[in-house]
């Protein structure tokens, strides 16, 4: 009896404790004065003289060979301006929970590189306050879409772009006696089935038509059949659109054309196909221009970037990574000066010329960009660049379009695995974004 | 009257303060960790399950809502089930094969000492690295089983394509790499019996299966109830090699319930709160699996 008494005792102590304890906000709750609302722009001018002796952090994550290129640019910086600048590089996948961690912390970064800035948009400084309103316009209108707050602010610079494209293996094809696409007039997706199909049959290669496993990648084809999965804050795909486009890979993963297993066996992991490519499975693969570098060290064989192909719109899908400086930093005003610093045109060329990136300054757009190597290739991602639909800016900038793309790859998976077809997915997935985009709207 | 004088010798065998507080004070340095490490983060879980966010720094209160959106959900049943599934067969493969495997390392006369350690080995090896090396031998194309059993004419079998054959891959892989620490768990309860039983039923005629069900197994009892125990925890918690092995996929057929902790957490859109109520909702489970394996196995023990 007394047992038990003692037992009931300890339960119902422990559960009041953690009633409690749970009644206190694990953090600030929306509505307290949270720092929803901006505060009307006031550029203020700093003597750069007065960073003599600062110190601050970058936290970044690396594509390979940018590493080295940001390192001796921050050396410069350093001498220039006589600061300390402690770099911090962590792998990709631990970027955004270690750099949300440190603010939980109150131990925020004074600038980041991004891929995207959903996770981080109420906490970033308005770079305006720092560059000016104009400073925006050194760069181009694309890029800044993605970097452009809700309220007009300037909350990061895009520091590269990327840009969604084929790589085509030259040996196959010529082995097969198949015309190589021309970049000034590109082929439409019905000849690039058409030729990727005849190499495999002539060389009898794995596949004729490898991509990697990413809603970002499948984008690529929305985008040129003139639909997206999201723009700004609105769901937007088109679904009668988005199933003409899809059904080429759906039909290609049916047969043997493109690696039906590689999508089916890697559940919602990314999963590249690039090695696909370099074994010479498949003549054809879509990635992108950050691919540019890895095959000109490891490909063993003649390869080279051919042009997006057009179905309603032509060109790539965009991507690219952000400078952003927090609003919660020690020094903001370093920070904006450091980002400015490292996007000058001449340190933004040799920065996008060591990773193999695409430029985001208008001057160096229209001045053109020299690479140490492979320099008609990058001309074919830079050709398409100009054709790039402005829908696909927005997409990529939109919110909830991390969450969307992961949406498409799982509804495509369905299909594959014959739990749907392709019209109920695509009415499905257009549900799933609309009720993601709700969620996430400001 | 003779009450009294009792109370008084009882008050005076009384150790002093220090020695009643000295055992509180070694488990001090323990205890403190344990609750900041430990118990307060799952109080603090529990706390963020109340409430939505997707940042970790701002929330909104949700009261029950995570609860009653995850458990309205569809697709978490499936992984449920899914979990279920796994944590069921896994534990039963586990006792199995642990108890076989125990026997006979046990039998073994030579190289004890190797067998034990060749069954352990995989318990070291990294769970992720251990989801790559599987994912190379079951790959349908060129994966080293499909490769093998070519040679004796067999077709490609889709092993991580194919639903029902990515679930048992799972499960076997999974059981692979645990079984060699429960194996040592009922070894140690094998070696602990007393020999003369065995020596005593077979005077009295007793077959070596009639000794094995009469002996071995009652007594071995508090060994599997641990093993139990020990499995059921782990088949709960399963998401390492599997996120390696396949991904959860073919369409979510192995994805268990910390991977979709994990991906609420972990993956755009981050769902904090959800992924919390996930989390709690685990420990309920696992709590009460637990508590009931040990009251039966207690109850079993005392008859």
């Amino acid at each position: 009896m007394a047992k038990k008494r003692r037992m009931t005792t300890r339960l119902l102590t422990a559960a009041g404790a953690t009633v409690l304890l749970a009644a206190c906000a694990p953090g600030q709750v929306v509505g307290e004065g949270s720092n929803a609302e901006g505060n009307p722009l006031e550029v203020q001018s700093v003597d750069p003289a007065e960073f003599a002796g600062e110190t601050m952090s970058y936290v970044y994550f690396t594509d390979g060979p940018d590493e080295q290129a940001t390192r001796d640019l921050i050396a410069e910086f350093e001498d220039e301006y006589d600061v300390t600048v402690e770099l911090e590089v962590l792998p990709y996948a631990d970027l955004v929970t270690s750099v949300q961690a440190r603010l939980s912390g109150g131990n925020a970064p004074d600038v980041v590189r991004l891929t995207g800035l959903t996770d981080f948009r109420a906490d970033l400084l308005d770079l305006r306050t720092y560059l000016g309103e104009d400073y925006a316009d050194e760069f181009l209108p694309g890029p800044v879409t993605g970097a452009t707050g809700d309220n007009g602010e300037l909350l990061a610079v895009p520091s590269d772009a990327t840009l969604n494209g084929p790589f085509i293996n030259v040996d196959m094809f010529k082995e097969a006696g198949v015309e190589l696409p021309d970049a000034a007039a590109p082929w439409t997706w019905e000849e690039m089935v058409d030729s990727a199909t005849e190499v495999q049959e002539t060389t009898g290669s794995e596949y004729a038509f490898a991509m990697d496993k990413s809603g970002h990648r499948v984008s690529t084809i929305l985008s040129q059949y003139g639909t997206a999965l999201v723009a700004g804050n609105e769901a937007v795909l088109d679904t009668a659109k988005a199933e003409q486009a899809l059904t080429p890979l759906i039909e290609m993963m049916g047969d043997t054309r493109m690696p039906r297993d590689f999508w089916l066996g890697s559940g919602t992991r990314y999963e590249g196909a690039n090695e696909i490519f370099l074994a010479q499975d498949t003549p054809i693969y879509l990635s992108g221009n950050w691919q540019v570098g890895q095959f000109a060290a490891n490909a063993e064989f003649d390869w080279a970037v051919a042009p997006n192909p057009c179905a309603e719109e032509c060109g790539g899908f965009p991507g690219g990574k952000y400078m952003a400086a927090l609003a919660e930093g020690p020094n903001p005003a370093l920070a904006a000066e450091f980002i400015r610093f490292m996007n000058t045109a001449e340190n933004q060329e040799t920065f996008i010329t060591a990773g193999g990136f695409l430029p985001t300054r208008a001057d160096l757009s229209e001045e053109g960009v020299e690479y140490p190597e492979r320099q008609e290739d990058m001309d074919v991602f830079l050709q398409d660049l100009e054709r790039t639909p402005e829908l696909g800016y927005e997409a990529n900038a939109a919110p909830a379009f991390a969450g969307a793309g992961t949406e498409l790859v799982e509804e495509i998976s369905k299909v594959l695995a014959d739990e749907k077809d392709l019209t109920t997915a695509m009415s499905d997935l257009k549900k799933n974004t609309e009720s993601l985009v709700e969620e996430l709207a400001p | 009257m003779i009450e009294a004088p009792i109370k008084q010798a009882q008050r005076r065998r009384k150790p002093p303060l220090s020695l009643r507080v000295a055992p509180y004070l070694f488990l001090l340095p323990n205890m403190a960790i344990f609750a900041l490490f430990t118990i307060w983060p799952a109080i603090n879980g529990f706390n963020i399950s109340l409430y939505s966010s997707s940042n970790g720094r701002t929330f909104r209160w949700e009261g029950t809502g995570n609860y009653q959106q995850i458990l309205g959900d569809g697709e978490f049943w499936g992984i449920v089930i899914n979990t279920v599934v796994y944590a069921v067969t896994f534990v039963l493969l586990s006792i199995v094969i642990g108890i076989m495997l125990a026997v006979l390392v046990d039998q073994q006369r030579r190289g004890r000492s190797f067998f034990r350690a060749a069954f352990f080995i995989p318990v070291l090896i990294s769970p992720v690295v251990v989801g790559l090396v599987w994912n190379w031998m079951l790959e349908r194309k060129n994966g080293l089983l499909n490769t093998f059993l070519g040679t004796f004419g067999v077709p490609e079998i889709p092993w991580l394509i194919d639903n029902t054959l990515a679930l048992i891959a799972v499960i076997v892989v999974g059981a692979w790499m645990q079984v060699g620490f429960y194996m040592l768990i009922l070894l140690a309860g094998l070696q602990s019996i007393d020999p003369t039983l065995y020596e005593a039923a077979g005077i009295d005629g007793a077959s070596r299966w009639s000794q094995f069900r009469n002996i071995t197994l009652p007594l071995l009892q508090p060994s599997v109830l641990v093993v139990v125990v020990l499995s059921t925890i782990h088949g709960f918690q399963a998401f390492d090699y599997i996120y390696t092995l396949t991904g959860g996929g073919p369409v979510g057929a192995t994805t268990l319930i910390v991977q979709y902790i994990y991906e609420n957490g972990f993956v755009s859109p981050i769902r904090y709160g959800d992924a919390a109520a996930g989390s709690v909702l685990l420990f309920c489970a696992i709590f009460a699996i637990t508590i009931g394996n040990y009251v039966i196995g207690r109850k079993r023990e005392a008859v």
